[in-house]
């Protein structure tokens, strides 16, 4: 899907489909209703979270001036700031083991089960069409201090019972299950990209000499190298903000930046703290979006 | 043709390698799944070994849950007018971005695909945000609002590839006989494009079914499917139900998307479109 994303951007007018004289007024109208509801559901929100963080709007009505009192705290030290980075190491632990544990699956898929390829990749994908709470779920229940792996150590004499291993609750939990989510979603962009690759240059590798390992790090990686970009962009930033993967599983210690947010909207109903911390979020995710994607444009000219 | 670039791409060791992760990866992948279902069926509340019988009650208690049912329904309301929404919106997107030559392409797309990689929880506060600043009440409505966006994306992503693949000669014939731009699409690029919105579609009922981030927020008094058994999670007895309940919803979404995703195909090889490739690959 992320490969998909791209090459919409890149489609250039081919010649066949060059737009006909009447074209400009009939794509104004229909981009328009997509990019108005867009606009009023998610950009204007997007406003309206920073007017808050400013003060101008405030919840509780008559207490709104604007000031950056709520900014200077949150970018002084504060705690969220340093959930915002473990938020943050905890994303690139899951991102880098994602893409690392489906690399070769990907290329077991594309480039050496030939026939039963694409039943091979159905198996990997099937399990993200599964419901995201059931597969959370289900690490709870086998994380669980009365759950099978516990109950299995009791059973077997290994752990006495009352003294389970504590694996939920922990930001471990959190990790994992998001690795195991994940994993599908990261193995398709990698799988199109490997796919895509032109076979033939890899003959020319080996006629040319090189060893398997050398065509593979001088041939196979670097034109697979847009699939792992994407694939990496697209668990490492919407991961950044996750949020009910820690409440299910991750309890007090596992907690992340986006259960802070929903904390400040909640139970605190501090709504000028929770603004700063969503437009932070926002911006964290803009400026990433754009880094990765001049990368990902880089790379798609330098390969042609 | 594929041999010399097989031998090339691995030895044999690293194939034994390779097949030897894609098993545990399959694994892993599954192994959890298969133990929420045997539990489903254990007879015991705890989700523990040893197991003590084979027991349908799970199953039976959720049937005779009313307040499990009605979430049931409230969700299936917001999925399907939901995902009607966002295929209509994601057609129009869609045909705008591969038959048009526009100014701004790349910023309009990377618009309407921006909530694929926008943390939910920064969409959800924005839609509280703006629902309360304009004093709309949360409900049904403001639950499809949001799923709505969470969905183009996911539309626009289904129906672009398909869209490139159409014909456009067939179009243009249709126009060159005197057809209206709307007969042209009504009759030509609409049949031919239905499988796709079709998978458009369930994709995006799935989505919205399952959805329970922004839900969390903009739901006001309603409770959707998801939210409902999140909120039974705090009460360890109901863990078998809960899990028999998912484990229904699960082996329906895959049917349902894998009955889909043949049912397209049949179709396309029917009209006698189907592409050389198959469409997981086509980037």
């Amino acid at each position: 899907m992320a490969v998909e994303a791209r090459k919409i951007e890149a489609t250039a007018p081919a010649p066949g489909t060059a737009a006909r004289p009447r074209a400009g007024l009939v794509t104004t109208t229909l981009l328009a209703p997509p990019l108005l509801w867009l606009g009023v559901f998610f950009l204007v929100p997007v406003v309206l979270i920073f007017l808050y963080s400013v003060n101008v709007f405030a919840f509780f009505p008559g207490t709104q001036a604007f000031t950056l009192d709520a900014w200077k705290n949150f970018l002084d030290g504060s705690p969220f700031l340093d959930l915002f980075w473990k938020s943050i190491w905890m994303s690139l632990l899951v991102s880098v083991v994602a893409v690392v544990a489906a690399y070769p699956i990907a290329y077991y898929i594309a480039l050496i089960a030939s026939k039963r390829k694409y039943v091979l990749l159905l198996l990997i994908l099937a399990p993200f069409l599964v419901s995201y709470f059931l597969r959370l779920l289900a690490w709870r229940v086998i994380l669980g201090d009365q759950g099978p792996i516990n109950s299995l150590l009791y059973e077997t004499g290994i752990r006495d019972e009352g003294d389970p291993v504590r694996m939920l609750y922990t930001q471990w939990a959190v990790i994992l299950t998001l690795i195991y989510v994940y994993i599908p979603f990261v193995a398709l962009p990698i799988f199109a990209s490997l796919e895509a690759l032109d076979r033939r240059l890899l003959e020319a590798a080996s006629d040319l000499g090189a060893s398997r390992w050398q065509a593979f790090r001088k041939v196979t990686l670097p034109l697979s190298l847009p699939g792992v970009i994407a694939a990496f962009i697209f668990v490492f930033i919407p991961t950044i903000g996750e949020y009910f993967t820690p409440v299910v599983v991750g309890g007090v210690e596992g907690t992340m930046f986006g259960n802070a947010i929903a904390d400040q909207f909640g139970q605190s109903l501090n709504w000028l703290n929770g603004s700063v911390l969503s437009f932070f979020l926002l911006v964290v995710v803009a400026v990433l979006m754009s880094i990765f994607a001049r990368f990902l444009t880089v790379r798609r000219v330098a390969t042609g | 043709m594929a041999t010399p670039a097989m031998d090339i791409a691995v030895s044999r060791t690293g194939k034994r390698v390779l097949s030897g992760w894609f098993v545990i990866l399959v694994l892993f992948l599954y192994a959890p799944l298969a133990l929420l279902l045997l539990f489903s069926f254990n007879d015991n509340n705890l989700p523990v070994f040893p197991l003590r019988g084979f027991t349908t009650q799970a199953y039976q208690d959720f049937a005779a849950n009313p307040e499990l049912r009605a979430s049931v329904v409230t969700s299936a309301k917001v999925a399907s007018i939901a995902s009607l929404g966002a295929v209509m919106l994601g057609l129009l997107a869609a045909i705008a971005l591969v038959r048009r030559r526009i100014v701004g392409k790349s910023a309009a797309s990377a618009l309407l695909l921006s909530p694929l990689v926008v943390p939910y929880i920064a969409l959800a506060i924005g839609l509280l945000v703006f629902f309360n600043e304009l004093s709309v009440p949360l409900g049904i409505p403001t639950l499809v609002m949001g799923h709505i966006v969470l969905a183009i994306p996911y539309t626009i992503l289904i129906l672009v590839p398909r869209l490139e693949r159409l014909d456009i000669r067939l179009e243009e014939a249709a126009r060159d006989l005197g057809a209206g731009w709307f007969q042209t699409f009504r009759l030509i690029t609409l049949p031919l494009l239905l499988p796709a919105l079709v998978s458009a579609y369930i994709v995006a009922f799935v989505l919205s079914f399952d959805e329970i981030v922004v839900a969390n927020f903009v739901n006001g008094q309603t409770t959707t499917f998801p939210l409902y058994l999140f909120s039974q999670l705090r009460f360890p007895t109901l863990l078998p139900q809960v899990i028999a309940v998912a484990c229904i919803v699960m082996a329906a979404s895959v049917l349902l998307l894998i009955g889909a995703e043949i049912g397209r195909r049949v179709v396309e090889r029917r009209l006698g479109t189907e592409p050389t490739e198959p469409p997981a690959g086509n980037a």
